[in-house]
């Protein structure tokens, strides 16, 4: 029985296959009906799935295919012209042998399709076509010699003794390893020559091959036989050289756990970096740091080529999605009776198995609405003097780190007033919205939900449902919408999605004290700006970004971060696209480029707006992911608060005694400590005590005290004097509180940096407790008469 | 590896609930842990781990008692206050503040708790039902347990991992 499954599974998958290329085939043949090497594709196809649901005992699906595969026989010896009428019964009898396929993976059984109508339809298209139904059926018979023969079984096994099958089987063995060393024999034999006189003997070695094969496949009775051969020659040898690609098949789900298990050692590399730039700074000039340094660059250089190595193994061919639409338009143009020609380039560039599967149905909408909108009737066409063909185009190309697909038209484009019009009648924008909508803005009209520029629903489109799944689609692939229309010369729309998901490259900005990470997929630019461009209109912030004005949001706004720190003169704005829309992102700071792994964050915080999901970094911490498209979404309802800035209340509290007066002691060496402690005791202050920068920051985050001076030693462990009076300049609050710098340190140099770093003085060790008490009295204003 | 707990945990529950029927009857083991002045319990199996406080990010959009989220060896999880949960105010942590994280299926978190106190072997017998004033299907308290002189309130470990905002 499992065996069997086996069997199944195989032949599905195969048959699957070799489908999706047939749609594609067929069409081809329309225009082409007198390609043999395309019929013999098609008809192999047909026969290789009859051969194969007759072993299985799927009768239904090996009636219609038998006559399917009738047919296109008939059609391939030249006894049968295919014309439309034709290829609609052909096409229609795939479908039917598409649903039982799916019927059959679904169900396991092939019951429940009714297929004598289509199969009579086949029958009447082979006869009805000047050919006798004699001829008809020897046909047939020759088809069923011809199965046997080669490699698949036709007789009928039931009614066969245990015996009769038992003998049937081993003939049919023995043939088939006949057969198959004969091929072996011919190919090892075609190689050889084929390499030892390149282009001379070409001719030879399918000579050769013809003779080799000859026997697998016996001669046919027909007249026609030899002109089958001659083409058949071809495809075998075809055959010898696509061998020698090998391929696996693996389970999909295997890929992910790897890529999972990428996405781990990604992050592993980044921390790794991290630790390295941390130790390379403390140990500087030390020897192993060199052995580091190899090590550390060859395990990221090692992670990234593997990450590359394991996307490619989940990359597809664009053209899977392509393949469909072929037939798509053959059957739309039909249905609305226009003459549309598809023309497709770039379906080998290849994108993730995730993002092909997402990407099929924005497709079909695109281009529905492009044979129902965009390119005119006929008759249309001819008045405007355009050709009567209107043609369609699907192109897909790479484009850095993204993937474009085009889809252009030649049809009438779009008018912006019309949309406009349109969007105003369904109160989708207001008039004042209208005058001052841009091209694209116009353009962008038709991806909104209930948006139509059909006069009446037909089948095809106008219900205003289906660009806007085009644009939901696209966003949640990060993915961008570019739309260009000339009236009269036609429309293009231009998708640009990133290769792959799971791993991306991030850009991360700080606000205040956070950080987050913004797909760079959907970063256009940074601009630096001052503070000074920012206009505010009607309650929201814009400014001019070179022709165009961009509405702009603060992303502590988004987020409801604390202010903190102080508003610098200074913004970074991250100019954010997202399919057809823009906005401006103000961060206080741009940090880098990184490549960052996406994580959930569980049940409990999931579809937290605005938040795609968290990364952690390569210091360990967690990093949340912006949801751009939410973002935006968000960025409608945020009220502006970037020009009003909070003012700081002052808490100074009137001072009454000496003690009210609070400084901070920050020194490492608990001598220093005590020396400063003893020297200022006469004057009754409160004095507070840290051994560290960390430590001294962490007092001052509490906010438990409010000082009014600080002491800092210059060289501490963890955090030296330098960087913790930069720390601490950043807050609003301690703008104004005096550092003073004590330190052995007398250099010119280390006095500058001081200053730099914000201390107001500057004590050199050793120093008498008079000159300390006066300078810290100096500071805090002490005005207490003792 | 989070498949890997579920399964260990799985089996775990399994063998609780075997001898559980035959001879080992009734006995829950909970862990104890103090948030404010009152002491409070879960069963012991629902917890994943025990550590002590680490940095963790602040998550926008969520209630105050939602800290955020830490990393937790490579899995983020969500950081929830027991104390403002429980309405109680805001504190500093302290030495003996602890995150618990705990586990009901596939749904993980961490909670913040003030001190832990000690792992508990209590009888069915000595558990009661939750205060009837407290709507049942609401409340986060499975039961009340006594011993000796003290009480201890059981929580709901799925009502503590369900989202309510």
């Amino acid at each position: 029985m499992d065996e069997f499954e086996e069997i199944l599974q195989d032949f599905l998958v195969e048959s699957f296959e070799l489908i999706e290329q047939l749609d594609q085939d067929l069409v081809e043949l329309e225009t082409t009906p007198e390609d043999l090497e395309l019929l013999n594709r098609i008809f192999r196809v047909a026969h290789t799935v009859k051969g194969a649901s007759s072993f299985l005992n799927f009768d239904v699906l090996t009636h219609l295919t038998h006559h399917m595969e009738n047919i296109l026989n008939m059609a391939r010896h030249g006894d049968l012209k295919i014309n439309a009428g034709i290829m609609d019964v052909v096409l229609e009898s795939i479908d039917l042998m598409k649903s039982l396929l799916v019927t059959i993976r679904d169900t396991g059984a092939d019951q429940g399709i009714e297929v004598a109508e289509c199969v009579n339809r086949l029958d009447i298209a082979a006869g009805g076509s000047g050919v006798e139904a004699p001829a008809a059926e020897t046909a047939e018979v020759a088809v069923i010699e011809e199965a046997e023969s080669s490699d698949e079984e036709e007789p009928d096994y039931d009614s066969m003794s245990d015996k009769e099958v038992e003998d049937e089987i081993e003939r049919l063995l023995m043939e088939r390893q006949q057969s198959d060393k004969a091929k072996r024999d011919a190919k090892k034999k075609a190689e050889a020559e084929v390499e030892s006189a390149v282009g001379a003997s070409a001719e030879e070695a399918i000579v050769a091959v013809k003779s080799k094969v000859e026997p697998a496949s016996r001669p046919q009775k027909r007249p026609a036989a030899k002109k089958e051969d001659t083409a058949a020659v071809p495809t075998e040898t075809k055959r010898a050289a696509t061998t020698v690609e090998q391929t696996i098949r693996v389970d999909v789900k295997r890929l992910d756990h790897l890529m999972n298990l990428i996405g781990e050692l990604v992050l592993g590399k980044n921390r790794l970096i991290k630790i390295n730039d941390d130790v390379e700074e403390r140990y500087e000039g030390e020897e192993f740091l060199e052995e580091l340094n190899q090590v550390v660059s060859i395990v990221s250089l090692v992670t990234t080529d593997l990450q590359i190595a394991v996307m490619k193994t989940r990359m597809l061919p664009i053209g899977k999605v392509f393949n469909k639409f072929p037939r798509m338009i053959r059957d739309l143009s039909r249905e609305l009776d226009k003459k549309i020609e598809l023309e497709i380039s770039g379906e080998d560039t290849e994108l993730d198995k995730s993002i092909v599967e997402e990407i099929g149905d924005p497709l079909v909408h695109i281009i529905r609405n492009s044979c129902d909108h965009g390119v005119e009737s006929a008759e249309d066409r001819a008045t405007f003097g355009k050709p009567e063909m209107g043609i369609i185009g699907l192109k897909a190309y790479h484009e850095g780190n993204h993937i474009v697909v085009q889809i252009t038209d030649d049809g009438k484009g779009l008018d912006t007033d019309v949309l406009k019009n349109i969007a105003l009648d369904k109160g989708i924008i207001s008039e004042k919205d209208a005058d001052t909508m841009s091209e694209k803005e116009a353009f962008a009209l038709i991806f909104k939900p209930g948006f139509s520029t059909a006069a009446e629903v037909t089948s095809v489109s106008g219900r205003g449902v289906g660009m806007d799944v085009v644009k939901t689609n696209i966003e949640k692939l990060n993915g961008l919408i570019d739309i260009d229309s000339e009236i009269g010369k036609g429309t293009s729309i231009k998708l640009k999605i990133p290769l792959t998901l799971a791993i991306i490259q991030a850009l991360l900005v700080g606000v205040q004290e956070e950080y987050y990470a913004i797909p760079l997929a959907s970063v256009l630019e940074t601009v630096r700006i001052s503070t000074e461009e920012i206009y505010t209109v009607e309650n929201r912030s814009v400014m001019r970004l070179r022709e165009e004005v961009l509405s702009l949001v603060h992303i502590g706004d988004i987020f409801d971060v604390e202010r903190v720190f102080d508003a610098s003169e200074y913004a970074y704005v991250v100019v954010l696209g997202l399919a057809e829309s823009k906005i401006g992102l103000i961060v206080d700071s741009l940090v880098g480029q990184e490549e960052i792994v996406i994580k959930s964050m569980g049940e409990y915080l999931k579809g937290i707006e605005g938040i795609a999901g968290a990364t952690i970094r390569g210091d360990g911490g967690v990093t949340l992911i912006v949801d751009v498209a939410a973002l935006m979404h968000m960025a409608k309802s945020v009220k502006s608060t970037i020009s009003t800035q909070t003012d700081v209340k002052s808490s100074m509290q009137e001072k009454t005694k000496a003690s009210d007066y609070k400084v901070m002691i920050v020194d490492d060496s608990r001598t220093d400590r005590l020396i400063m402690q003893k020297s200022l005791e006469s004057m009754g202050i409160t004095l507070i005590e840290a051994s560290d920068g960390q430590e001294a920051l962490g007092i001052l985050k509490q906010g438990e005290h409010d000082f009014d001076a600080m002491l800092i030693d210059i060289e501490m462990p963890r955090m030296d004097g330098y960087s913790l009076a930069g720390e601490i300049k950043k807050y609003n609050k301690y703008k104004n509180l005096p550092l003073i710098a004590v330190t052995s340190r007398t250099g010119k140099s280390d006095r500058m940096r001081g200053v730099e770093s914000g201390m107001v003085e500057y004590i050199t060790k050793p120093y008498s407790p008079d000159y300390l008490m006066s300078v810290v009295k100096r500071n805090i204003k002490f005005n207490l008469e003792m | 590896m989070s498949e890997k707990l579920q399964n260990i945990i799985n089996k775990q529950n399994q063998q609780q609930t075997a001898p559980d029927a035959s001879q080992l009857e009734d006995v829950v083991q909970l862990v104890g842990f103090v948030v404010g002045v009152e002491e409070y319990s879960v069963p012991i199996l629902s917890i994943q781990e025990i550590i002590k406080p680490i940095d963790w990010t602040r998550v926008p959009q969520t209630p105050g008692y939602v800290l955020g989220v830490f990393n937790l060896r490579g899995s983020v999880i969500p950081l929830i206050d027991l104390r403002q949960k429980f309405g109680l105010p805001e504190l500093k942590h302290s030495d003996d503040t602890r995150f618990i994280v705990i586990r009901n299926e596939d749904e993980v978190a961490g909670f913040v708790i003030d001190r832990l106190t000690e792992a508990i072997r209590l009888k069915k017998s000595s558990i009661g039902p939750a205060p009837e004033s407290i709507h049942a299907e609401e409340s986060m308290i499975e039961g009340v347990g006594k011993q000796d002189d003290r009480i201890l309130t059981i929580l709901k470990v799925d009502k503590l991992l369900k989202r309510d905002f």
